[in-house]
């Protein structure tokens, strides 16, 4: 393990993955603050001490999604995880999160989880137009609460590097895909609802799912693509079995 | 130096509503040719439309009407704005939020007996705001990506505009230098179209909102390419940025308005409200109020102890705070802060710049070939932008432009042509010059543009303050040019881009300084304490500001008023006729 430099002051003790596949963990002292998230931390880094450590960011507030990174072992959106949340007196060890390729140190290649996206039919298909009037949907229907619940997702990958079936079935869609698609089966404007039961039923799609909810627990905007799995399974064996969507 | 060619046909620069807009536009109007998207980040992952809470304006409401979204925008926008690049905002609005939600899936919040539910926000005569609770901008770019990915767009990602490059015959625009940032390559791509919209973002300024890769590098190379800018002085301010020490990037993140609206409380250092001092109507008056009023205090000294001002909730109820602004509240524990039972330190934070390019309300620009539209673009807003507006901007005529790219080239056919080698020539140059020389402090370098732009180019302006802001600039861009970069790598190197960034933004930053310094009078967003009034509206004046070799010419136009004239109306009836106070 390598030591690149010291800081005056109290000190956080972190170690960052530089490399890509191959590469190690370096060693840097930097400098604590009241007020300081991981990505901080790793700004600091780059800023003070490795002027060509790459990492990614860009809102800072949590809705972008592109700062999440292995945090002590847990996948998590840095922008918005303080470091006086995290265990004192341990190492902050920082890597790339897990299940996708390496571009390098800090930074993975998304598109595998996009293409999932895509796979999983992943887009609204329209049955009015713009010349047609917005319909009136009851926001307490049961079946809008089902898109609601599963809408905010940020793309941020972090259920992806969360969950286990990915590490060993990589054919697997994943949480997120999942998660979006269950919310096209249940928005009643869509116009492929049955394709997306299509594409999401097959062996790679939810029936892979074991329901570890490793990604509902770490989701960081709180959704629970776990539910939304189970209800893809229900609508699937409904339809095995001749009956309607559930 | 390597530089890999490619060539398409629309080449697409920003990934935000502008942009992804313009993409599916050009895509669906001219199937036949290829549309090449190029984003700083990653696709629907960057840039400040995702960021949008709020909302959309659209005049769908019963009783509402584009007439009165119309007078709102130019009221509010001080008679300013570009009057028939208003209009076609507000009419395209009502087309764009169809669009968004029959066409491309977005959904947005519904009144319990299903129809829309429209916000009020502050500034306009009719509650029109269409939103996805306070989450609406991750709602309309996750399903603009969707709808892009799907559209068979090209994606040129973690890519980089660094020139626009005329042909070297002069008949217009040839292509786009970018950077690779993964590979640190340079790639020339050719174009017969090319859209600008890449958005604003004020990031220099010591306080700001916008998402960290945003760093005005359209409007520089905007400038670079010789284009006119108008309104540059028009820089907005949000009151209540979160302040949580240098060093953080939380630093500047928005407080959103509604928790002013819901009645929290604005406290100087010393605990003591002041906001009652400056308008009557508190801590709800409009944003360039408040940021004023919070801005004299700190330069009094009653300060918070970081610096700023306190806003405190809990006289609401913690619990109801919580139950109200549930995302604000969990996004302040997240940072260490009590929003809903303490106090937050707040600053105003520079948050939308209301000039830009001038452009036709059909997206050309002054270069044949190139179109531009949202932040990027000056016109719209005037000397002031309603919130809800941004968001309207950037969708209507990001796929306007995608249409009218889609035109041009059906009728003109657009040909291929051939960068200018010099103008190639000195874009690389000037890319490549920090390698190679002695690695210098980039960071004292950003917190000096800071410093001068919050301090002398910010919420109050004065004469002397913007002469020393011109020197000050000029000694920074200076200095620039002599700092290099530790080690010599390009591969996904930020400090090379940080480098860049800082060179559109010192390029864009001189231009508001004399701008701001051309304006002699206090209107909207531009505050002059030499100049304190706000001028007769009939005799409006736009400036217009030009890169001219290294200097910076500009001139003030006058205002068309093409629909109507300060004092008319284009609403009959007295009441819900556009408030005549100050609009944000």
């Amino acid at each position: 393990m390598a030591d690149a430099g010291t800081a005056d002051g109290p000190v956080l003790d972190v170690r960052i993955w530089r490399g890509t596949e191959k590469g190690a963990f370096v060693r840097y002292e930097v400098p604590a603050r009241a007020n300081q998230t991981v990505l901080d931390v790793v700004t600091w880094v780059q800023r003070h001490r490795e002027p060509d450590l790459a990492y990614r960011f860009a809102c800072r507030v949590g809705v972008c999604g592109s700062c999440a990174m292995t945090v002590n072992g847990r996948p998590r959106w840095t922008c918005r995880t303080h470091v006086k949340r995290l265990p004192a007196h341990r190492p902050l060890v920082l890597e790339p999160l897990r299940n996708l390729p390496r571009i390098r140190d800090l930074v993975c290649d998304l598109e595998p989880f996009f293409a999932r996206w895509e796979r999983a039919g992943g887009r609204f298909v329209p049955t009015a137009t713009r010349r047609d009037p917005l319909p009136r949907i009851a926001p307490d229907s049961t079946a809008r609460r089902a898109v609601d619940a599963g809408i905010e997702c940020i793309n941020c990958a972090v259920c992806h590097a969360a969950c286990d079936v990915l590490a060993w079935r990589p054919e697997y869609l994943g949480p997120a895909p999942l998660n979006r698609a269950w919310t096209l089966v249940n928005d009643i404007r869509h116009g492929a609802r049955e394709e997306v039961l299509d594409r999401t039923s097959g062996d790679a799609g939810c029936h892979a799912c074991h329901s570890q909810a490793s990604c509902s627990e770490f989701c960081p905007v709180g959704l629970a693509p776990t539910a939304a799995i189970a209800g893809l399974k229900r609508a699937s064996l409904w339809r095995l079995l001749g009956g309607s969507r559930a | 130096m390597r530089v890999e060619r490619l060539d398409t046909d629309m080449l697409v620069l920003g990934a935000g509503g502008a942009g992804l807009f313009a993409a599916l536009h050009a895509r669906r109007a001219a199937p036949e040719f290829e549309v090449t998207v190029v984003v700083k980040g990653l696709l629907g992952k960057c840039g400040c439309t995702r960021m949008v809470q709020g909302g959309y304006n659209v005049a769908l409401a019963p009783g509402d009407s584009v007439e009165r979204h119309f007078m709102d925008t130019i009221v509010g926008g001080k008679w300013l704005p570009r009057q028939d690049l208003a209009w076609r905002l507000v009419e395209g609005a009502v087309e764009r939020v169809h669009e968004l939600e029959n066409e491309l899936g977005c959904f947005f919040d519904r009144r319990p007996d299903g129809t829309l539910d429209f916000k009020a926000f502050a500034g306009q005569s009719f509650d029109r705001t269409v939103h996805k609770g306070d989450l609406t901008g991750i709602e309309i770019i996750n399903r603009l990506m969707e709808q892009v990915r799907a559209a068979g767009v090209c994606r040129l990602e973690e890519h980089r505009a660094v020139a626009l490059l005329p042909a070297a015959d002069g008949s217009g625009i040839a292509g786009v230098l970018l950077i690779d940032m993964r590979e640190g390559v340079y790639r020339l791509v050719r174009a017969r179209a090319v859209l600008l919209a890449t958005g604003g973002g004020p990031t220099m300024y010591r306080y700001h909102t916008p998402s960290g890769d945003k760093s005005c590098d359209g409007m520089a190379m905007a400038l670079r390419a010789g284009l006119p800018l108008r309104d540059m002085e028009m820089v907005q301010f949000h009151p209540t940025g979160l302040l949580a020490g240098p060093e953080t990037r939380m630093t500047g993140t928005v407080l959103e308005e509604g928790l002013r609206g819901a009645g929290g409380h604005l406290l100087n250092g010393a605990g003591e409200r002041f906001m009652l001092a400056w308008d009557p109507a508190g801590e709800r008056a409009t944003r360039d109020v408040v940021a004023r009023a919070i801005y004299a205090e700190m330069r009094a000294g009653r300060t918070s102890p970081m610096g700023g001002v306190f806003l405190e909730m809990a006289h609401l109820g913690p619990e109801e705070v919580a139950r109200r602004f549930p995302g604000m509240v969990r996004r302040c524990a997240d940072c260490g802060f009590d929003l809903a039972g303490g106090r937050v330190e707040v600053v105003p934070t520079a948050h939308y710049m209301m000039g830009g390019v001038e452009f036709e309300p059909d997206g050309r620009t002054a270069i044949p070939g190139l179109f531009a539209a949202g932040e990027d673009c000056g016109g719209v807003h005037g000397a002031n932008r309603l919130g809800g507006n941004g968001v309207a901007n950037s969708t209507v005529f990001g796929g306007i432009a995608g249409d009218s790219m889609a035109a041009f080239l059906e009728r003109e056919g657009g040909a291929l042509r051939d960068p200018d080698p010099a103008a190639l020539e000195a874009a690389i140059a000037r890319c490549e010059r920090p390698f190679g020389r002695p690695a210098g402090d980039l960071g004292e370098l950003r917190e000096r543009l800071w410093r001068v732009m919050w301090e002398e180019v910010g919420i109050i302006r004065n004469a002397t303050g913007l002469a020393r802001a011109a020197d000050e600039l000029a000694r920074l861009a200076a200095d620039l040019r002599d700092l290099g970069l530790a080690g010599g790598g390009r591969r996904f190197n930020l400090t090379w881009h940080n480098w860049l960034d800082l060179d559109s933004l010192l390029t864009v930053s001189r231009v508001i300084a004399r701008a701001a310094l051309a304006r002699e009078d206090s209107r909207g967003a531009h505050y002059r304490e030499d100049f304190p009034d706000s001028g007769d509206p009939a005799a409006s004046r736009f400036t217009r500001l030009r890169l001219v070799g290294e200097e910076i010419s500009v001139e003030t136009v006058p205002v068309e008023f093409s629909i109507l004239r300060p004092g008319e109306s284009l609403i009959e009836e007295e009441a819900g006729a556009p408030p005549a106070a100050e609009a944000t």
